[in-house]
C-alpha cells in the first residue's frame, strides 16, 4: 500500500494528469446518469402517483402531441372497476419573461392533487402556479399566457420538480390555449389486478385511443428511451475518454520508468507482480478520483436544482445504486486503461539495462 | 552450481561478435572477463546470464539448458543476481526497500546491509548517498537471495579507483563465502582479485588463466 503511494508521489505530475482525466470522466458519467435518471423518474413519479392506466392518442410519439376527446373520460369513469378518471392537457408556453413554462390543464376532479399553500382552486380565467414559478416571477397577481391574462388564484407545492415550476389551469382554458380537447386521461382503479380488463374495454371505445398501464407506458415511452439511450451513449463516451486518458498517460509513465521495471525483471519479480504494482497505483488514483467526482457531482446537482433558469426541470439525484454502479465503472476504467501499458511494462527486457559497446 | 557454455556463437547481421566460445564457471569462484572495448565481454556475460539467447551453442546450469530451467523469473530470483554499470536503484524507495524488493527472506536484509557497510543508510533514498554506497546497495540487492552466481557488467564503470577496489574486495569476500561472480570489466586491476581470468579479443577467448 505504501509503495504504490510512493511511486505516485514520485511521478506527481503524471499522477495529477491521470487523476484529472479520471475525475472528469467519472463526474461526466455521474452527472449525465443522474440528470437523465432524474428527469425520467420525476416524470414517471408524476404519472404513477396519479393513475394506474394512461390513455393517449394511438401511435403518438409524445404525450405533447396527443389529442383525444375529453368526453370519453366520463365514459371511462363510469366503467366497472374504475375509481376515478381525469383528463389532462400537457402543454408549454412562454410566460413573460420566461421563454417556456409547463402548462397543465386539468379536469375539475384533478385539482386536489395539487397541494395549495396559498389561495384557492382556480375557476375559468384563473390559474394556480407552482411555488418555484411563483418565486421566480416574484409573487405575480396575474400572468400573461399567449396574450391572454390569467389571475393567479393560488400557489401549490409539488414534490415533482418541474410541476413546481409550472402553471395549472382548468381543462377548458388549456383546451382553448392549445386547441385540443385533452392530451391524456389518467385512470385509477379499485383493483390493480383488474387492469387488463379495463384496458381492453377502453381500447374498444374508439380505434384512435390507446390505453396502457402507467408502468408499461413508462417503459415504452419514446422520450424516455431517447433520454436513456443518449445518456448511455454519452456515458459510454466519457468512459472511453477516461480509458484513453489513462492508457496514454500510463504509457508515458511506463516509458519513464522502463529501467525500474527492467530491474524488477532482472531480480526475478514476475510479470504479474509488475502488472499488479501498476494496477494498484491506478486503482488508488481511481478511488480518490471517484470520491472527488462524487463530491463535484453532488455540488453541481445542488447548483442546478437551485438555479432559477432550470425551474426544477433538471433535477438529478445520485442514489446509492447509481454511486455503486459508477464506482464499479471507475474501477473497470482504471483496470482496462492500465492493463495494456502494464503488460508492456512487464515485458521489458532486462537486457535494456546493459550498457552496450564502448562504454 | 556449474555453468557451462558450449560452442557459443553470436552474430549480428553478417558479423560475428562471439565465435567458438567455451567456458565453465564454478560456484564460489570469482571470474573476470577482460578485454578491449568491443571484444564481446558484455555479449558473453548476457548470454551466460540468460538475458540473451545465443545464435548457436548452448548454456547449461548444472547440465540443464535454459529451456529446461522452468519459470525463468523463479530461476533468476533464486539463483542469479545482477549488478549493472549503473545502480538502477528505484528512486522512490529507500535503500532497504530496494534491497528487500525481491528478498525471499526479509530478515536477511539488515545483516546483509551491515556486512556491506551500508547498514546505517537503510532509510536513505538513492539520491541521498554516495556513488560507492549506491553501488554497494545494488550489490546487496543482487546478493539478497544468496544466488549461486552474480553477473556484473562494468560494475565499477561509474566509480573512482578507491570505490572500485572496494567493490572487487566485496566480490572476493562473498565468493569465498560460496557465491560465484562473473564480472566483465575493462579494468585490469580486477585481475588481482579474481581467481579465473578470461581474456577476450575480437569475439574469441584468447586466454583463460586460473590462480
Ligand atoms: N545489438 C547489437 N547489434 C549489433 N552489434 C552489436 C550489438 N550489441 C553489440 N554489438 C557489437 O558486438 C561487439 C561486442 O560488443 P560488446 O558490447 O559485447 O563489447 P564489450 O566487450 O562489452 O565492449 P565494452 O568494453 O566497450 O563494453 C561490438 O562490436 C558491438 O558493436
Ligand atoms: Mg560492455
Amino acid at each position: 500500500m505504501i509503495t504504490p503511494i510512493k511511486a505516485l508521489r514520485k511521478n506527481r505530475f503524471k499522477t495529477a494528469l491521470i487523476f484529472i482525466s479520471m475525475s472528469v470522466s467519472i463526474s461526466a458519467i455521474f452527472l449525465i446518469s443522474a440528470i437523465s435518471g432524474g428527469v425520467v423518474s420525476m416524470y414517471s413519479a408524476m404519472l404513477k402517483t396519479d393513475g394506474d392506466i394512461i390513455v393517449t392518442q394511438k401511435g403518438i410519439a409524445d404525450t405533447f402531441f396527443s389529442d383525444i376527446n375529453r368526453s370519453m373520460c366520463d365514459e371511462i369513469a363510469k366503467m366497472e372497476g374504475v375509481r376515478e378518471a381525469g383528463a389532462l392537457i400537457l402543454g408549454a408556453a412562454p410566460v413573460e419573461p420566461l421563454p417556456i413554462v409547463g402548462i397543465y390543464g386539468v379536469s375539475e376532479n384533478r385539482f386536489k392533487s395539487y397541494t395549495l399553500i396559498q389561495g384557492s382552486t382556480p375557476k375559468n380565467g384563473e390559474v394556480i402556479v407552482g411555488s418555484k414559478l411563483y418565486e421566480t416571477l416574484k409573487h405575480p397577481k396575474t400572468i400573461i399566457l399567449s396574450k391572454q391574462k390569467f389571475t393567479v388564484r393560488g400557489v401549490f407545492k409539488s414534490r415533482i420538480g418541474f410541476e413546481d415550476g409550472g402553471v395549472v389551469m382548468s381543462l377548458e382554458d388549456a383546451g382553448a390555449l392549445f386547441h385540443k380537447s385533452a392530451s391524456i386521461f389518467l385512470v385509477s382503479l379499485d383493483d390493480l389486478t383488474k387492469s387488463d380488463t379495463v384496458i381492453e374495454k377502453i381500447n374498444l371505445l374508439t380505434p384512435d385511443i390507446e390505453a396502457k398501464t402507467t408502468d408499461s407506458f413508462i417503459d415504452s415511452y419514446n422520450q424516455f428511451k431517447i433520454i436513456k439511450t443518449s445518456s448511455d451513449v454519452i456515458g459510454a463516451m466519457a468512459f472511453l475518454m477516461g480509458i484513453l486518458g489513462i492508457v496514454s498517460m500510463m504509457s508515458m509513465v511506463v516509458n519513464d520508468r522502463k529501467t525500474e521495471f527492467g530491474i524488477m525483471r532482472s531480480i526475478g519479480l514476475s510479470s504479474w507482480v509488475i502488472i499488479k504494482k501498476l494496477l494498484a497505483e491506478t486503482l488508488i488514483i481511481a478511488l480518490v478520483a471517484f470520491c472527488v467526482a462524487l463530491g463535484v457531482s453532488l455540488g453541481v446537482l445542488e447548483l442546478i436544482e437551485h438555479a432559477d433558469k432550470f425551474q426544477g426541470y433538471i433535477n438529478g439525484e445520485i442514489t446509492v445504486s447509481l454511486a455503486l454502479n459508477v464506482f464499479i465503472v471507475s474501477v473497470v476504467m482504471a483496470m482496462l486503461g492500465t492493463l495494456l501499458p502494464a503488460i508492456y511494462a512487464a515485458r521489458i527486457d532486462p537486457m535494456t539495462l546493459i550498457q552496450r559497446g564502448g562504454s | 552450481m556449474r555453468i557451462q557454455a558450449k560452442n557459443i556463437e553470436q552474430y549480428y547481421g553478417i558479423e560475428y561478435v562471439l565465435r567458438e566460445v567455451n567456458v565453465e564457471i564454478e560456484a564460489g569462484s570469482f571470474t573476470a572477463i577482460i578485454g578491449e572495448s568491443g571484444s564481446g565481454k558484455t555479449t558473453l556475460l548476457s548470454i551466460l546470464s540468460t538475458l540473451l539467447n545465443p545464435t548457436s551453442g548452448e548454456v547449461t546450469f548444472d547440465g540443464k539448458s535454459v529451456g529446461e530451467l522452468g519459470n525463468i523469473d523463479v530461476f533468476r530470483r533464486h539463483n542469479i543476481g545482477f549488478v549493472f554499470q549503473f545502480h538502477y536503484l528505484i528512486s522512490y524507495l529507500t535503500l532497504r526497500e530496494n534491497i528487500a524488493l525481491s528478498a525471499l527472506d526479509d530478515e536477511s536484509v539488515e545483516p546483509l546491509m551491515e556486512s556491506l557497510g551500508i547498514g546505517r543508510l537503510a532509510a536513505r533514498y538513492s539520491d541521498e548517498v554516495s556513488g560507492g554506497e549506491r553501488q554497494r546497495a545494488a550489490i546487496a540487492r543482487a546478493l539478497v537471495n544468496r544466488p549461486a552466481v552474480v553477473f556484473a557488467d562494468e560494475p565499477t564503470g561509474n566509480l573512482d579507483t578507491k570505490n572500485a577496489l572496494g567493490v572487487y574486495e566485496l566480490f572476493k569476500r562473498f565468493s569465498q563465502g560460496g557465491t560465484g561472480f562473473v564480472v566483465a570489466s575493462h579494468d585490469k586491476k580486477i585481475a588481482e582479485y579474481a581467481d579465473t581470468i578470461i581474456e577476450m579479443e575480437d569475439g574469441k577467448i584468447v586466454k583463460i588463466s586460473k590462480r
